[in-house]
């Protein structure tokens, strides 16, 4: 046989869907044009020993070392199977139905299919449509849907490269990101401890190694090390929690499924009904006072209405004490294991670990269990060796410490073009930055060749919380508090932070804003609104409201809010692109990589940012060279690295050979005062961002200013019904929804991103093949939940209450509590009837339409009521007439739903595995 | 001349399926010549065996990962010496040249052969052969385990990682099936075995540190251990499919005998002690 002549070459590509930032390091070989496989990068240990002071952590005679080897996550390996996936969008395309000339027919979004067009038509329309709508009514009648955690890439990122576009042409109105997966701490905790701008435990300096040295107990409240942390690419978790027992540290789960963290860590678990937490701290809180087994003194000088707290807890204010029985009920937890765990808590020290997320704290009211963790912490000494909350994951976002030692001598600063979430200009006190991604002056001066492309574009006109966009186009109104700015980290971009203090919640926002324009136009860069967000059908029923005459979408894959797009712009992933990459939070070192195409784009598609200079093209070329600056791809990585501060370390062509630069570890890391030790030992010096600079067990803010809310009340309180949620098992629907449904973050997927990887998805976590071959999203059972409705494990089921019907597959386990049932968000939505019935397993479709709480805007998409029942003959039967499209379309037995479905007279010509 | 061994510690396997799809990454599309052609999708070289076990709420799970087990008295070999062979390095090889032939998929014990539909051939695990002659020193399985669970190396070598694991903890590596006696070159630590718990509550509180005394009916062979601090007890690693007997007994309580057999695990629920 001839020898074959290959072309072999390796890149270095980060493995991240936590856009902005980029993460853990993947090498790619590559052979003629081709991705052949994706391994972890190792470190060059050599090389790292000799130069960048390698950390390592010493506990109980145990040393932990990190791994020189980038342990990217199980997503990462996979991801040559996105690239090529047969669900890109390669081309531009029309829906076929969507005549912007004439009819436009907004009810079939959702429906009807779609058509390959040319990028100069494409353009052409996307240029006239913005330029009839800011005539015809308003610029902020565009409405941006842009904001974060797409692929993380710097110099054309996945978000706000059409904000930035929508700057040049008018102006838009914002699609303000809600706090997510902080719901609870955000609009809770904060009003507690402070700890701007999250209201997560900041800060978290060497956490981990007191943890390790101090602490007897770890409870994983609502955790799943083993899930959360993998979308900024990497398992260093997974090493710390197997240390922890190796430590002898038990590791109590405290959560309502055996979750993958548990199954694998855990000493105990402890199942607890979803959103009852509430009712088990009190009960604890109860124990602690009636026994007199927490820490007075400590009380005394470090807390604020500890008095109110008392009163409520013991029954003095309403006359119920929070006792264990009491609790019981509600939670599901015995009454023996609840006074045992209270008192194994007071006789030991014990941290709380979490990684976001999790149906404790995106649930209905999920204030009250954020506000009433940090209470039970301060009563046993928060911030003294071994009693914190420890963060599992962003380990480099919220401090110039991080709870893993690996803190850098010095951070670089990667500039990142695009700011996807800009405040509204007047809406912010001008003492407060909001720019997120301007250039320092120290970066100007090291790369004044990117000055005009970082000039401050006007921002938006308007804006809406993410969680209200459904409700604010269907309803024509919505109105809400605070939100007015996305918080974001002080870190790697130092300077870069804005903080919203938590004044901001108790301003009153509208929408429309006086004398400005509803929407009538939608641009998305983030199309998994319908599945990741709050009440995902009527989502569905926003897209297809008549009054949004044009809506487009720029997205490397067809999934999600696609289907209700009008236009289709093809984007090309991280592997088709130049790019500066920041591995920050891998835990290992910090280290800043120049990321090359592995291959040439595929089809038609162009980076994101190179999407709306084909638009600007249209408006003219002065459009595109304020925009781009006149600076290509290259140009930009060449000068983003010249700014980041890197360059006076090591030389562009150094780097530019070696690839990488891996920043030294700085050697005061490990010196830091761990978490909020200086508060611990003298409040008075080193107080809270609290009014009163104590723990408040009484918010002396919610006293100032809204004091009558039922729902958050100064003390938190047992909720059991309000105004903006009827979903605890008293409930009278739950005679009709007699389970909670309970949600996180996916183990396979990031939210909605890597739901289509068709070898993952083979694994029966992650869906569930139904007897008629068509992979459903699991939709776990316990066996007696089960056999009460005749359910048996692979039956077809339908999950739903009032807000509609999404199909799952069951999958029976002794890993989840009675009266609950547990689907992941983030499946791929699958329309039968849009806004009713979704085969895809998007379980959000039928989370609560309300934010968390009437005065707090975050999503409660977990714990609520629904039933499970099996799917039936007159089910199918009905919906196949009703629909007979949507059991049409084609379906790839590997990857799921596909493109291919959506196309008239489809024609790829560049397959999978072409 | 190296001999290639793998452990799998099964303690250590967090469930993340990196060594399943990172065989998919190196073998789907991926032709690697003499040592094995490209696989197809929903072909898996590499699978894992998900165990859940006990009940609700002592449930645990495993998960077992399952290459081919490069037998050193290899079933395949024996039953097909036409198609299977042993490199000197111990790495046995389905020759894909005589692999279009469906009944090689019976010559494996452990189902390790699989058949490619598309290709119409049959198809296994090679160790990565074709990665370690061109020099690497990993598989991909074993370089893409974020956890030490599955460790590849030379057995020949002493100061090898995997020699030195290996001596460590002789007394407990073992086969995945020691029945077939093939002994293969994957060993296997802690795979999953039935254990025996409860709930132990005394006049509705749990009891704590009271002593457990698990018997096995059959050899006489006693584990003992105290409930901790939620009132529970567990004995894990127990033979399958034997009577035993269960002794609680705490300070000033009347002594309770259980009987049970591991047909699968027990779970005893919530044990009352009187007085």
């Amino acid at each position: 046989m001839e020898k074959k002549i290959t072309n072999k070459y390796k890149r270095l590509v980060s493995f991240s869907l936590m856009g902005p930032e980029s993460g853990a390091l993947c090498e790619v070989d590559c052979e003629d044009g081709k991705i052949i496989r994706i391994n972890p990068y190792s470190y060059d240990k050599e090389y790292t020993d000799a130069n960048c002071n390698p950390w390592h952590m010493e506990a109980r005679g145990k040393t932990f070392d990190p791994p020189k080897r980038v342990n990217i996550t199980h997503m990462g390996l996979c991801y040559k199977t996105r690239v090529y996936s047969p669900n890109r969008i390669l081309y531009p395309m029309k829906r076929v139905d969507w005549d912007p000339e004439g009819e436009r027919h907004p009810e079939t979004r959702g429906i009807s299919g779609y058509e390959r067009i040319s990028w100069e038509e494409a353009a052409k329309i996307c240029a006239n449509e913005i330029k009839r709508i800011n005539k015809t009514y308003a610029p902020e009648a565009i409405l941006c849907e842009s904001d974060m955690h797409g692929e993380g890439k710097n110099v054309a990122p996945s978000h706000g490269c059409p904000n930035r576009m929508f700057s040049l042409t008018g102006g838009y109105t914002q699609q303000m990101r809600n706090m997510d997966s902080w719901e609870g701490w955000y609009w809770g905790a904060k009003h507690v401890w402070g700890c701007e701008p999250v209201g997560e435990m900041a800060p978290q300096a060497n956490l981990i190694p007191d943890m390790a040295e101090n602490s007897d107990g770890l409870f994983f409240w609502g955790c799943d090390p083993e899930v959360t942390p993998l979308g900024f690419g990497m398992k260093m978790p997974t090493l710390l929690c197997y240390w922890f027992t190796e430590l002898g540290i038990k590791s109590i789960y405290i959560c309502p499924d055996l979750n993958y963290g548990a199954a694998i860590h855990a000493d105990k678990w402890i199942p607890v009904l979803p959103n009852t937490d509430t009712a088990l701290q009190l009960a604890i809180a109860y124990q602690w006072l009636t026994n007199d087994t927490y820490d007075k003194e400590y009380i005394e000088k470090h807390t604020y209405g500890f008095d109110k707290f008392k009163a409520y807890v013991l029954g003095e204010e309403d006359g119920i004490p929070k006792t264990p029985k009491w609790a019981s009920e509600k939670c599901g937890v015995p009454v023996w294991t609840i006074k045992a765990l209270a008192d194994y808590w007071a006789e030991n020290k014990v941290s709380i670990c979490h990684g976001n997320g999790g149906s404790y704290i995106r649930s209905p009211y999920a204030t009250e269990p954020a506000r009433l963790e940090v209470m039970l912490l301060g009563m046993q000494g928060l911030g003294n060796p071994g009693v914190h909350q420890c963060k599992l994951i962003e380990w480099n976002m919220w401090a110039a410490n991080y709870p893993l030692p690996y803190t850098p001598e010095f951070v670089p600063a990667v500039p990142h073009i695009c700011d996807a979430i800009r405040t509204v200009p007047g809406d912010i006190p001008s003492n407060i930055k909001m720019s997120r991604f301007p250039l320092s002056d120290a970066q100007k001066e090291r790369a004044p060749e990117i000055v005009d492309l970082f000039e401050v574009l006007p921002g938006p006109k308007q804006y809406i919380p993410r969680c209200l966009v459904q409700t604010a186009i269907v309803d024509k109104h919505a109105e809400w508090m605070g939100m007015s700015c996305f918080a974001t980290a002080g870190n790697p971009r130092p300077g870069n932070n804005r903080v919203p203090t938590v004044y901001d919640q108790f301003e009153k926002n509208v929408y429309p804003r006086p004398g400005m324009s509803r929407i009538h136009m939608i641009w998305s860069t983030a199309p998994c609104n319908v599945t990741c967000w709050n009440d995902g059908f009527k989502f569905q029923k926003a897209y297809r409201d008549p009054e949004i005459e044009t809506f487009v979408i720029q997205h490397p894959w067809m999934e999600n809010d696609c289907y209700f797009a009008d236009l289709l712009l093809p984007v090309c992933t991280k592997h088709e692109m130049h790019d500066i990459g920041n591995d920050m939070s891998s835990g290992t070192y910090v280290s800043i990589y120049k990321e090359e195409p592995c291959i040439p784009p595929r089809g038609e598609s162009v980076s994101d940012f190179d999407v709306c200079v084909k638009v600007l093209e249209q408006f003219g070329p002065e459009y595109v060279k304020a925009y781009t600056g006149d600076l290509s791809e290259e140009e930009r990585v060449r000068f983003f690295y010249k700014a980041s501060g890197c360059e006076e370390r090591m030389s562009f062509e150094e780097w530019n050979e070696k690839k990488i630069f891996v920043v030294p570890v700085s050697k005061e890391a490990k010196d830091a005062v761990p978490g909020l030790g200086d508060f611990a030992k003298d409040p008075e010096e080193y107080p809270l961002e609290t009014p009163t600079g104590l723990l408040e067990y009484s918010s002396s803010n919610i006293e100032k200013f809204m004091p009558e809310d039922t729902e958050r009340p100064p003390v938190p309180h047992w909720v059991e019904k309000g105004p903006w949620h009827d979903e605890r098992l008293s409930s009278e629907r739950a005679e009709k929804y007699p389970l909670l449904c309970m949600s996180n973050h996916g183990r396979w997927r990031i939210h909605a991103q890597c739901d289509d990887i068709p070898w993952s998805r083979e694994v029966e976590t992650m869906k569930i093949k139904g007897e008629d071959g068509y992979l459903y999203e699991p939709c776990w059972l316990n066996p007696k939940e089960a056999e009460k409705r005749g359910i048996k494990h692979g039956d077809i089921v339908k999950v739903f209450n009032e807000r509609g019907i999404v199909l799952c597959g069951a999958y029976v386990t002794e890993r989840l509590i009675e009266q609950t049932c547990y689907v992941d968000h983030g499946s791929r939505l699958d329309p039968i009837i849009p806004g009713e019935v979704d085969r895809g397993g998007a379980i959000n479709n039928i989370s609560p339409t309300n934010p968390i709480g009437k005065n707090s805007t975050g999503m409660a998409t977990s714990g609520f009521l629904c039933d499970v029942q099996k799917v039936t003959e007159e089910d199918w039967a009905e919906w196949k007439s009703k629909a007979p499209w949507a059991f049409e379309r084609h379906y790839d037995k590997a990857f799921g739903v596909c493109v291919e479905g959506w196309m008239k007279d489809y024609e790829n010509g560049d397959n999978y595995h072409g | 001349m190296a001999k290639y061994g793998f452990i799998i510690d099964v303690d250590r396997c967090n469930g993340c399926y990196s060594c399943f799809l990172a065989c998919k990454d190196e073998w789907i599309g991926n032709d690697h010549g003499e040592l094995g052609a490209a696989t197809a999708e929903g072909m898996n070289l590499m699978r894992v065996n998900e165990i859940e076990y006990g009940t609700h709420d002592k449930v645990k799970v495993d998960y077992v990962p399952i290459p081919c087990q490069h037998c050193k008295n290899a079933p395949c070999i024996a039953k097909r010496p036409d198609a299977f062979y042993a490199r000197p390095d111990g790495l046995v090889i389905l020759d894909p040249a005589k692999s279009a032939d469906k009944d090689l998929l019976t010559a494996c014990p452990y189902g390790c052969v699989q058949w490619n539909e598309a290709a119409g051939i049959a198809q296994k695990c090679n160790g990565c052969a074709h990665m370690l002659d061109a020099g690497e020193k990993q598989t991909r399985c074993s370089e893409c385990c974020p956890n030490q669970a599955l460790i590849f190396g030379d057995l020949d070598d002493p100061e090898s990682e995997i020699s030195k694991f290996a001596a460590e903890h002789a007394a407990e590596l073992e086969d995945f099936q020691p029945a077939f006696k093939a002994d293969g070159a994957v060993k296997y630590m802690y795979l999953p075995k039935p254990f025996i718990c409860g709930e132990v509550t005394f006049e509705g509180e749990d009891v704590k540190g009271a002593k457990v005394t698990v018997t096995c009916d059959e050899c006489g062979k006693e584990y003992t251990t105290e409930t901790d601090f939620l009132g529970d007890f567990e004995v894990q690693g127990l033979p399958t499919n034997k009577p035993f007997t269960v002794k609680i007994e705490a300070e000033g309580c009347q002594p309770k005998v259980l009987t049970c057999r591991t047909a699968g695990s027990v779970n005893f629920g919530e044990i009352i002690l009187e007085k």
